[in-house]
């Protein structure tokens, strides 16, 4: 690749930043994060690798991380990364309400998280962040749910659901097909575990969701909860698998 | 001449602190808060160089905030927090612009289930006591205290104790201070007691 | 008035006696003449058989507490033993000499005995850090004359630890009720050999 992709963040004649490339790469084998809209939520849920037998689950760090009262990021990609980008993301917001006294919007929060990734793609000495970020929120005094996605090249955009990370194709694909608009607040959860079963076959315990209201309220959902809506949804397939069948007789 | 005020019972903390803001011999306002609540159970309340108070009272909450969303919602201790104010302020005497506040942090310690009162000055003395206060409310409610403080009140016997230094301030102090907002800091968070 | 080493108050006295020593401070910590609190330390423990005494700006002391806990803690990590007397004197006025143009307000003491041979040590410091080496005793603090007149007519070389423990006391005592600044508790450190005491005294509590 003709010495292009070694050093720094540098253009290859034909107009590619490789190390960006590669960054999104990282993004890609990062396990799998799904943020979906609702009419009064935001729901985010992502993939969370089985925790080993000698593991603390209940002190290992989620990847779905708390920015301020009413924010919340889920990333896909180098776990590492992220801590550091979270802390930037963190310290902003609380610097935003000492000088400003009102807490950050969402898409202030968006940009200035892609802000962050994209100086690490243009400055010395650094690499760029091998991670997308999905971050989820209320503005204050607001209603509206909003839901955003960050790039290691600095892309952001605004989504009504949006999947990051491995096999994010497939879940995005399968969002496109069922998404409704206005989706209720079980609904949107539903949807969220629904998408998130087309990659994880390992079920309940392998999810982690999180659901935003309107109010600073954030609800993490245990595994029980979680498998229930699981089990829901694997009673449907079966029906539906069912009738196909007699349908087909 | 701001008067802040604070006495520690057996299961919470007391702060009251003057309404009227001044400034030279006009009283600008008669409902200033001077405390801000840094998490659920630690209350800052401060006096001295107006700009200076609010501007370092909120640059600590915004840092205790930060440490609550840092270490996944655990809020800081208030014997941590009251080191971590204590601290800045040392820091920032020798700087170029000290910040001239004094303050008292009201705690509570859900660990330990212990109520606290840290009076800390612009110095970065720090000290915890059973009751406290900053400026000239100091002399008169001190010997107040001294006299009629007893270890182990409940709430209502401090806020009575409390009733009895105001009306001492108001007869002794030569401004109107325009009545006080009291709180109150215990197991269950932090509370405003109306009436005063 | 303005004087930033007598805002707080408090005063601090260290004795040498036969195979032991003695350091002892009041415990009012005060703002010009109003006192604050009956409860305020200023010795501090390092290893077994080593003290540091701090009187002065109250905010200095702390500070200066919490700045020597830290070079103790990392001094103990790094050597595997605990300090000298002797070594956390030179340390002290290393540290204190750093701020030579802007010192920290304090009047500093040091006591203990040496961890082998058992050899009394103490000694006092300036603000700056230059070291005042002793063989009999260190007063310190905003009673330092009443206290250097008590212990000019109380002291004799060679007491015996019970001995020192009571000619220590009824200096600090003495000297402490002719200063405003001074008072309100005391506490007495006896240390010998192979034991530390502490003892806190009944006081006038004016």
């Amino acid at each position: 690749m003709s010495g292009y992709d070694s050093a720094l963040s540098i253009f290859s004649p034909d107009g590619h930043v490789f190390q960006v490339e590669y960054a999104s790469e990282a993004v890609k084998r990062g396990t799998c994060a799904v943020g979906v809209k609702g009419k009064e939520c935001v729901v985010l849920g992502c993939e969370k690798r089985t925790t080993l037998k000698l593991q603390d689950p209940r002190i290992t760090p989620s990847k779905i991380c708390k920015i301020d009262n009413h924010a919340l990021l889920v990333f896909a990609g180098l776990n590492a990364d992220a801590r550091i980008l979270v802390d930037k993301a963190r310290v902003e917001a609380q610097s935003h309400r000492l000088t400003l006294e009102d807490a950050v919007s969402i898409e202030y929060l968006t940009k200035y998280v892609a802000g962050v990734q994209q100086k690490y793609t243009q400055s010395g000495g650094v690499r760029p962040f091998g991670i997308a970020t999905i971050i989820a929120g209320f503005d204050s005094n607001d209603t509206v749910p909003k839901l955003y996605q960050t790039e290691p090249s600095g892309v952001y955009n605004a989504w009504k659901a949006h999947a990051i990370g491995k096999s994010s194709k497939t879940v995005r694909e399968f969002l496109e097909k069922h998404y409704e608009e206005d989706l209720d607040d079980d609904k949107s959860v539903k949807l969220t575990i629904k998408s998130l079963l087309e990659v994880v076959q390992t079920g309940a315990k392998n999810i982690e969701v999180s659901v935003l209201k309107a109010g600073n309220i954030i609800k993490q959902l245990d595994v029980d909860e979680i498998k229930k809506y699981v089990d829901e949804i694997e009673a449907e397939k079966e029906a539906e698998a069912e009738k196909k069948k007699k349908s087909k007789d | 001449m701001d008067i802040i005020l604070g006495i520690k019972v057996e299961d919470g903390t007391i702060i009251a602190t003057s309404k009227a803001a001044t400034r030279g011999i006009s009283v600008l306002k008669d409902s200033d808060d001077k405390t801000r609540a840094l998490n659920a159970r630690n209350l800052i309340a401060y006096t001295g160089e107006s700009g200076d108070t609010v501007q370092f009272a909120e640059f600590i909450q915004a840092n205790i905030q930060l440490y609550s969303m840092r270490e996944n919602d655990i809020e800081l201790s208030p014997k941590a927090t009251a080191s971590f104010v204590r601290n800045q302020l040392a820091t920032s005497l020798r700087s170029r612009k000290p910040y001239q506040v004094n303050v008292l942090i009201a705690g509570y310690d859900t660990k330990t289930d212990t109520a606290s009162l840290n009076w800390i000055d612009y110095l970065g003395t720090q000290v915890e006591l059973p009751y406290g206060a900053h400026g000239y409310a100091a002399f008169y409610a001190n010997s107040l205290l001294d006299k009629h403080y007893r270890k182990n009140m409940k709430i209502e016997e401090g806020l009575g104790l409390l009733k009895l230094c105001l009306k001492e301030l108001e007869t002794r102090m030569p401004i109107d201070f325009k009545g006080v907002y009291v709180k109150v800091v215990d197991k269950d968070g932090i509370r405003s007691i109306e009436g005063y | 008035m303005s004087d930033p080493s007598s805002i707080n108050g408090g005063s601090a006295l260290a004795m040498v006696g036969k195979e032991c020593i003695a350091i002892a401070c009041d415990l009012r910590l005060g703002n010009q003449s109003l006192g604050l609190s009956n409860n305020f330390e200023k010795l501090f423990q390092f290893g077994d058989k080593t003290f540091l005494g701090l009187t002065g700006l109250a905010t200095d002391v702390l500070t200066l507490s919490e700045t020597f806990r830290f070079k103790n803690n990392l001094y103990e990590l790094r050597e595997e033993r605990s300090i000298e007397p002797s070594t956390l004197a030179n340390l002290v006025s290393s540290t204190l000499y750093e701020k030579r143009f802007g010192p920290y307000f304090v009047g500093p003491i040091v006591a203990g005995l040496n961890s082998k041979t058992n050899e009394p040590f103490i000694c006092g410091f300036d603000s700056i850090g230059c070291i005042d080496f002793a063989k009999d005793f260190i007063v310190s603090g905003t009673a330092s004359d009443q206290l250097y007149g008590m212990c000019e007519s109380l002291y004799e070389p060679g007491l015996e630890p019970e001995d020192l423990f009571e000619t220590i006391s009824q200096a600090l005592l003495n000297a402490v009720d002719r200063d405003a600044l001074s008072g309100w508790g005391a506490v007495v450190y006896l240390v010998t050999k192979d034991k530390v005491t502490k003892r806190v005294l009944r006081t006038r509590q004016d």
